[in-house]
């Protein structure tokens, strides 16, 4: 494959794709933490509260990322001004759309294991983060891309792009 | 629950997701051949020789890097089309092609028939490898 000459980082229309991927394992490290803390709340309560706090808070963080758009992150920010300027420059850029859509679906799994705390129990947030983990997981480690299967099943549906426009 | 058993647990999530990650991987990029229906969509002319169709959505950062690829092959190799479609706003072909995930690359014959189905980004050795079967036929 020929190379692409290194695009410069500047404010250019795309993100390193590192960032996002950066991202995902902060992502994954928290939802571990989740996890471990709905475990130890399955028999003393103050854990499960532990474990509903911080997915308040993972969600929120997923929400304004979903809202404002990956470029935003504040993780990425952490990546951009922490680790990027030890980096070489990326060999090319990414269009923020994909992982944006990403923090999408983890805000969705997030939202519905902390609604299901309240008839269900620190268990909820045990299999909701699970789900989270596991796609912030692959995202990381192995550049899953979740947005090229969901978003696909979702205009499959019918649920996206109703407009009906060929667009070859 | 206690800690050693939490991190048992954790321990055991994270080797199911790496080898989860490891199996997705492994089926990534690879060739199938089997199908060899005729591919005919209203508006895509096929090329002379062969055709490399792909479906992708916009929320896809691989399908950039694989319609690249495809361009540029399609670019150096005489009577060979790329097509790029979207099928956010066209699920029936998605259904039809049954594309499950973008990119997939299907490579046509003169005759638009199936030859090969890649799912997933392209590796640029293995569109070659079944283009030049395709050509050589």
């Amino acid at each position: 494959m020929t190379a692409p000459a290194p695009i410069a980082p500047t404010r250019a229309r795309g993100i390193d794709p590192r960032g996002p991927r950066v991202v995902a394992g902060i992502v994954a490290i928290t939802f571990l933490a989740v996890i471990a803390f709905a475990l130890l709340g399955l028999e003393t309560p103050a854990w499960g509260i532990a474990a509903l706090v911080l997915a308040i808070y993972s969600a929120a963080i997923f929400l304004f990322a979903a809202i404002a758009g990956v470029p935003r992150h504040p993780y990425g920010i952490l990546f951009r001004t922490l680790i990027r300027p030890r980096l070489k420059p990326p060999v090319e850029l990414e269009d923020p759309t994909p992982p944006t859509f990403a923090q999408g679906v983890g805000f969705v799994v997030t939202i519905a294991g902390i609604l299901l705390f309240i008839p269900f129990g620190p268990i909820a947030l045990v299999i909701a983060g699970a789900a989270a983990f596991v796609a912030a997981f692959l995202n990381s480690v192995f550049a899953y891309c979740l947005g090229c299967q969901i978003y696909l099943l979702l205009a499959r549906l019918g649920i996206l792009g109703k407009r009906g426009a060929a667009t070859a | 629950m206690d800690a050693g058993t939490v991190a048992i647990v954790l321990a055991g999530l994270v080797l199911a997701a790496t080898l989860l990650g490891v199996l997705h991987r492994a089926t990534q990029g690879r060739a199938r051949t089997g199908d060899s229906r005729i591919v005919s969509i209203e508006g895509v002319a096929l090329g002379g020789r062969a055709t490399l169709l792909q479906f992708s959505t916009e929320v896809c950062a691989p399908c950039k890097s694989t319609a690249r690829v495809l361009d540029d092959l399609a670019a150096r190799t005489a009577d060979v089309a790329h097509v790029d479609l979207d099928v956010t706003h066209r699920p029936d072909l998605a259904s039809r092609y049954r594309v499950l995930q973008t990119p997939t690359t299907l490579i046509l014959d003169r005759d638009g028939a199936v030859r090969a189905r890649i799912g997933g980004a392209v590796r640029r050795d293995v569109v070659v490898a079944e283009l030049d079967k395709v050509l050589a036929a």
